[in-house]
Parts: structure tokens; sequence; C-alpha cells
């Protein structure tokens, strides 16, 4: 019990970090979940890279969507709308 | 409700550029954009007849924008693994002999919630995908941006969950440091 919970307290850094990105992917077992969440209580540095994955991931996740407010100065040549408009008169 | 009816001479008025753009998150290559969206709207103008107005329009001809972009990713598949002796693709995050990350990560002094809504940092990540490898790329798009699960990835990608998992996590950090780097030269 004492071991385990000192193998819990001493996680390094190197030894979450991966668990971060992985906690992205999919639920984590409880066992890992509960180390993340100890580390990530007491260090500041892997919180700040936690939050970051996290933006990353809701930033994709609204740049996937059908309005999403990005590239909006691009836009399609006007010669390849023409192109299609005139296929689509001919065939409708 | 009146049910919905499609008018194709106003397709490309209506949507071209937000199907454009919607691609171009996607595919990277301005000229596969435009083959897509075309290629949108001609297989719509042939299958009109299957169109039953439930939905609208709009989301009729983004459903099979969606299909034409998955068939873009399949064309180009070939089975996926990581490259060791590829420098690009190395894990851009060390840690240091005191077990700490390197670079250390800087806040963006932002709470997650409202990243999203940030047009700025959505755009920045816009041109960090750019900038990634193509395979990080890709699979960061599919499993992000499309939203698929990782087992569907590795099915229909002939790739391994280990393999897909390094890559994601590579590519994350990428976009990461050029976000953090871009995001703070903005400040």
């Amino acid at each position: 019990m004492f071991d385990g919970m000192m193998k819990t307290l001493k996680m390094t850094c190197k030894d979450v970090y991966p668990l971060i990105s992985e906690s992205q992917d999919h639920p984590l077992p409880l066992c890992d979940k509960t180390r993340l969440k100890m580390h990530l209580a007491i260090c500041g540095l892997c919180e700040i890279y936690n939050k970051q994955l996290d933006m990353i991931c809701k930033l994709a996740q609204s740049l996937g969507k059908e309005e999403a407010k990005v590239r909006e100065d691009t836009s399609m040549k006007p010669e390849v709308k023409e192109k299609i408009k005139k296929w689509i008169a001919e065939k409708s | 409700m009146s049910k919905e009816i499609l008018d194709p001479q106003n397709w490309v008025d209506l949507y071209a550029d937000m199907m454009y753009r919607f691609s171009l998150v996607r595919v990277k290559d301005p000229e596969a954009a435009d083959e897509l969206v075309q290629a949108t709207f001609f297989a719509a103008l042939k299958s009109q007849h299957t169109f039953a107005g439930k939905s609208s329009e709009k989301t009729w001809l983004f459903g099979i924008l969606k299909h034409k972009i998955m068939d873009y990713f399949r064309s180009s598949k070939k089975h996926i693994s990581i490259d060791p002796t590829s420098n690009e693709e190395t894990d851009r995050i060390q840690f240091d002999s005191n077990g700490h990350m390197n670079p250390k990560p800087i806040s963006w002094n932002m709470a997650p919630e409202k990243a999203a809504e940030n047009s700025e940092l959505a755009q920045i990540l816009t041109s960090c995908l750019e900038g990634l490898p193509e395979k990080f790329r890709k699979l960061f798009v599919l499993k992000e941006i499309e939203g698929m699960s990782s087992e569907n990835i590795c099915n229909e990608f002939d790739i391994k969950p280990t393999n897909l998992w390094v890559i994601l996590h590579r590519a994350r950090n990428q976009l990461k440091l050029c976000m953090e780097s871009n995001w703070l030269n903005t400040k």
C-alpha cells in the first residue's frame, strides 16, 4: 500500500507526459487517471501542457465545422466557379 | 414543415466558397480542394433524385463533400509507419536531465473552453497544420477534425494502433510548439 502510494507520488513529468496525450484519445484507466490528476495538481508545467493539448483538441473540433471562421479571406477562383456554373446550367 | 427543394443554379453562389474552405482545412492543396468541390456538385447534380427533402440543401451537399474528402484520403492511402530516420518526424519535446520538459511550456493565458471561440488562435492552428509532415497532418485531420475513432482510422488506413498513437502524439507536440511561438509573438 505504502509502496504503491510512493510510486504514485514519484511520477515524473516524463512518466506523466504520454498519459496527457493519451487522455486526448480515450478515457484513461482509473489508475492512470488518478496518477495524472495527482501529478497535475502539483506540477504547473505539466498542467500548462495539459491545457494546451486540450485547447488544440477543442480548436480542431471547431475547425471541422461547416461554418468555421477560418480562411475567410480565401475563396474559390472566379474562373473555376464560372466553369462549374456553366456545367450546371448545361446539365440541369 | 415544408419540404426542402434543390436549386442547382444557385449552388455555386451560395455554397462554393464555404465548401472550398471546408475542403482546404482538410486537404491543404488548393487544386485538390477545387476538384473536391467540383466533384461534389457533379455528383449532386447526378443524384438529385435521391434528395428526399428531409435535410437542408446545404446539409445534403456537405454530406456528399464529406464522402468525397474521405475518398480523397483513401486514394492516397499507403502503409503508414514511423520513419525513425526522418528528422521532421521526431518528438520535438524532450526532457532534460532533471526530468523537466524541454522546451518548457509557456502558458497561453486562456481558458481551454474559450480557445474554440478564438478566431485568431484558430487561424494559427490552421497555418501550423499546414506545416506538419503530410502523414502527421492527415492522421490529425482524420482524428481531431473529422472526429473519426482511432479504431476506424487504423482499419481504413492500414496503420498499427501504436503507430497511430505515436504519430498523433508527435503531431500534437509539433502543433503545440508552432502555436506557442506564433501565439506569443502576437502578444
